[in-house]
């Protein structure tokens, strides 16, 4: 469940987080000026490359020490500085509330956290939580004045709704050309896999990023004697007469789950990233994440 | 019968070859509980969790791993069921029969009674029977007990529950037959009363079969201890650990089983009849032939057929013979030569020297003078108290109204006067005491006499010393009483002839003869034969310190005798003649086997003790060995494993 508090992280964590900032594996062309290097070649002081004058261009862009020398017109390139699109997909579905702190509590806070960074390092921010059926969107927004919006868009967050990862991404793609930094934040317990999510998220372009969230109750569950487990999200259940060998086999399929998803990721070039929702979440962002190469 | 009742009647058949104690599977009734309790059980908890995913794809993996899982999902109802079954089954007291008697503590009861002398072969049935317990002993392993027991008329433990097999074999090999009857009821007693005590006794009877007291075997005969009463009536409702192991076929056997003389009316002159009962036990007609003789010279000879199964009677007539042995023998090359000779010890009718202490011209003493004088076997002498002084020598010494000193030797009978017995008191009269009570099993109560209607003006009432045994009692006392100290017979009548109409009575004369036929000379005159364990009475003198016996086979016993009271020699379990060498008289007793039973030597298939049934088992010992214990230990086991699947679900 969502903490709603006005103020999902402190003010101290905040000023921490200043001090950090996102790293774009890729450079990427952005939509307006911004302090991130861009493909294009612009207004900005490093120098880039000499092109031909083509008639048509800026005579200030000449270089005419080039052509005092060799009578020829070349232009000189510099540069372009452009802002970062930071995309923050978040899993809403009913299956993100379980936990002890909640899933969604934590991809609600890492996702500010990210967010927080991104508005801080001027880039452009958009957030999206999503299950079947139901999608909450944050406008992208820049700039540290953003950041309560930002922060109260996540505190609103309520999990609700069936997984639809594939769904929700491949919407979520299609109306937001803009390549950057996605993030997605789930449990990945999507009954249609996880695949298909991954696949669309690497179709975005962006620099990718999974972080996967489960609880402590299906990392080690503590199930004892003859249960009937009713599925949160979907009108199925299992009987279990629980045992240690079950729970054994259980883990394991867990660990298999867990590597295949890491697996998918590193064969499409995601960042792949494990957090039990009980793990600090402290730690996960100015360790976890940096170490995993998302921040610096 | 319906084939509904032959199904429930062949079903109890196989559950008792199987179980001791059938009822008790209506405890399997437990099992469709526990399975509705499983049912009701099974109510799952319900609770929600984030996905099923993972949780369907390891059941998945479970399922396609486990092609028991069906069984092991219900593990625990089978374990619980078997564990059920095994209680049940347990309780129900399961048995097999086994070869052999290893394992156990054995109590071995062998007979060696008349019947177990057949030959079987070269053989006799004894020999058999103490082959066949050897051979237990053999088979006796570490730790296995065995005590050994004889038994015929009486019983003897000859060894102790032991594991030392050299005395075992020792106790075994030391049965010598006997000519008695067969009993076991002490034996059983005996072998019953260490099964209190020790665990796991089985007891093995190696007999032919042929016991008379069986009948006598239950609670009632073990009445003086409650606990063992209980035991036995336990034993009787459950079956009794105990097998029969039957030696012995053959049938063949002809005997005398009655041997009497008829005594001619005294006075009469007339030839005397000697009366020999011959029965054939057999399977087949037999001619035998008869004789007999006196003091070893034949007197007649006579033969005689006889159908199987068959008694017949043969009279003797002879003349008056005096002292001497009558004997009758059998001719017949049977199994059991025990019962084909008798004998009968004549005697001359004793004379009874009895001595009235009384005052002669008294009324009563002219009623008791009419009443003892004219019976031939009686010396009478009268003496007035004044003049008594105790003398030995009288085998009855009557005092009327007179008591002595101290008690002379000899029978005595008071009259009125009380004898000077410790503890028996005088505490006044009884006036017109009516007679309420007569015990009719006092020898002096024979002929169903009964004084009841005799009227009695006063009595003396006393307090009868411990002991005593009242014989005619009224209310507040009794009239006439058996106050018999340390062998010696002493009667006291409570009031006097004169102030009764007894001496007009019938019971009057009637009770004086009992009173003569009590004295032990007089029995001992009677006793023309001695079963074979039964006692013979030897009657002391008062120069003759001991009496010499010889047995029939020669060996010689001494006995002290007693001059106050009888003795009574035990040792006649050999038939024949025995000889007791009083000083200088010479007495001779016949002992004889004369049983029936005993002689019809066919095995019996079966020994029925109690409601139960033993079936003869040959050749080897049949045992019910239960092994309850060890499917209880299963139980446990399985109890366990169950406590562990529960614990833990390893198997899952």
């Amino acid at each position: 469940m969502t903490t709603e508090t006005p103020s999902l992280l402190s003010a101290e964590f905040l000023q921490r987080l200043d001090r950090l900032a996102l790293i774009a594996r890729k450079t990427q062309i952005g939509g307006m000026k911004g302090e991130r290097r861009s493909k294009r070649k612009g207004s900005s002081v490093e120098f880039a490359d000499y092109r031909d004058y083509v008639q048509g261009d800026d005579l200030r862009h000449v270089d005419w020490n080039i052509y005092a020398r060799l009578e020829s017109l070349y232009l000189k390139l510099f540069q372009e500085q452009e802002d970062l699109t930071v995309h923050l997909l978040i899993d809403s579905s009913r299956s993100m509330a379980f936990g002890e702190p909640s899933k969604i509590d934590l991809a609600t806070k890492l996702a500010a956290a990210i967010g927080y960074i991104g508005l801080v390092g001027y880039d452009r921010v958009s957030a999206e939580s999503f299950a079947d059926g139901t999608t909450h969107r944050l406008q992208p927004c820049r700039g540290r004045a953003n950041a309560a919006k930002l922060l109260s868009f996540m505190s609103a967050i309520q999990p609700d709704g069936r997984t639809a990862l594939e769904a929700s991404t491949k919407s979520y793609s299609l109306r937001n050309r803009a390549k950057g930094v996605a993030v997605l934040f789930s449990d990945f317990l999507d009954p249609e896999g996880f695949d298909g999510c991954l696949r669309r998220l690497q179709q975005t372009g962006s620099d990718c990023y999974a972080i996967h969230v489960l609880s402590r109750d299906e990392i080690d569950p503590p199930v004892a004697g003859d249960l009937r487990l009713l599925d949160s999200e979907f009108a199925v259940h299992v009987e279990v007469s629980a045992s240690p060998g079950l729970i054994k086999r259980y883990k394991h399929n867990l660990e298999g789950f867990c590597e295949s998803i890491r697996k998918q990721c590193l064969s499409r070039g995601i960042g792949y990233i494990f957090a039990p929702s009980d793990e600090s979440f402290e730690r996960l962002t100015l360790d976890v994440l940096r170490r995993g190469g998302m921040l610096r | 019968m319906n084939a509904w009742e032959l199904f429930w009647r062949n079903t109890g058949t196989v559950l008792r070859n199987a179980f001791l104690a059938p009822p008790y599977l209506w405890f399997l009734a437990i099992v469709p509980i526990i399975v509705l309790l499983y049912l009701l059980k099974l109510r799952r908890t319900q609770v929600v969790i984030a996905s099923t995913l993972l949780w369907m794809k390891t059941l998945e993996d479970l399922t396609a791993n486990a092609p028991f899982q069906r069984l092991r999902k219900n593990l625990l109802l089978l374990l619980q069921i078997i564990i059920a079954l095994l209680i049940a089954f347990a309780l129900a007291r399961p048995f097999i029969k086994t070869q052999g008697a290893a394992g156990q503590n054995l109590c071995v009861l062998i007979d060696r009674s008349a019947s177990m002398q057949t030959r079987e072969g070269e053989q006799t049935r004894l020999d058999l029977a103490k082959q066949q317990a050897v051979e237990m002993v053999n088979a006796m392993q570490r730790g296995d007990k065995m005590m050994v027991l004889s038994f015929a008329e009486n019983s003897d433990v000859l060894c102790e529950l032991t594991e030392d097999r050299s005395r075992l074999r020792g106790a075994i090999a030391s049965i010598e037959p006997s000519d008695t009857a067969t009993r076991l009821r002490d034996a059983f007693f005996v072998a019953h009363s260490l099964r209190l005590t020790v665990a796991d006794l089985h007891a093995v009877v190696i007999s032919d079969g042929n016991i008379h007291d069986l009948a006598e075997i239950g609670p009632r005969e073990f009445g003086q201890s409650r606990e063992v009463a209980d035991q036995s009536t336990e034993a009787r409702s459950r079956g009794y650990d105990l097998s029969f192991l039957q030696v012995g076929s053959t049938n063949n056997n002809v005997g005398i089983t009655e041997f009497s003389k008829r005594e001619p009316v005294p006075g009469a002159s007339g030839e005397q009849q000697a009366l020999v009962a011959v029965q054939n036990a057999g399977a087949e007609m037999s001619a035998v032939t008869v004789t007999l003789s006196f003091n070893d010279q034949p007197l007649a000879v006579e033969g005689v057929e006889i159908a199987p199964g068959e008694t017949r009677e043969l009279v003797f007539a002879h003349p008056e013979l005096g002292e001497g042995i009558l004997k009758a023998v059998l001719d017949s090359d049977d199994a059991l030569m025990v019962d084909n000779t008798a004998w009968l010890s004549l005697r001359p009718a004793a004379k009874l020297r009895v001595l009235l202490v009384a005052q002669p011209d008294a009324t009563g003493t002219y009623f008791l003078q009419r009443v003892l004088a004219p019976d031939p076997r009686v010396e009478l002498s009268t003496i007035a108290p004044v003049n008594y002084t105790p003398t030995a020598g009288y085998d009855l010494t009557v005092f009327y109204d007179h008591a002595p000193d101290a008690l002379p030797e000899g029978t005595l009978l008071f009259i009125k006067a009380l004898p000077p017995i410790e503890g028996l008191v005088s505490e006044g009269t009884i006036e017109n005491p009516p007679v309420v009570a007569v015990d009719a099993e006092h020898p002096l109560m024979r002929f169903n006499l009964n004084p009841a209607n005799v009227g009695i003006q006063s009595a003396v009432k006393a307090v009868l010393p411990e002991g005593s045994r009242p014989v005619v009692s009224t209310t507040g006392g009794a009239l006439i009483a058996d106050v018999s100290r340390g062998g010696q017979q002493i009667v006291w009548i409570a009031f006097d002839l004169t102030d009764s109409d007894w001496p007009l009575n019938l019971s009057f004369p009637l009770f004086f003869q009992n009173v003569l036929a009590w004295a032990p000379r007089s029995a001992l005159a009677s006793e023309s034969s001695v079963d074979a364990g039964r006692p013979i009475t030897l009657i002391g003198q008062s120069d003759v310190a001991a009496a010499v016996i010889t047995r029939p086979d020669g060996t010689q016993e001494t006995v002290p005798l007693d001059p106050l009271r009888p003795v009574f020699y035990s040792n006649t379990q050999q038939a024949g003649v025995y000889t007791a060498q009083l000083g200088d008289n010479t007495e001779r007793f016949a002992v004889n086997l004369l049983d029936p039973a005993e002689s019809a030597v066919a095995p019996s298939d079966a020994l029925a003790i109690g409601r139960g049934d033993f079936e003869a088992e040959r050749g080897n010992v049949r045992q019910n060995r239960e092994y309850w214990r060890a499917l209880l230990v299963v139980a446990l086991c399985v109890l366990a494993l169950e406590w562990l699947v529960f614990s833990r679900r390893a198997w899952m």
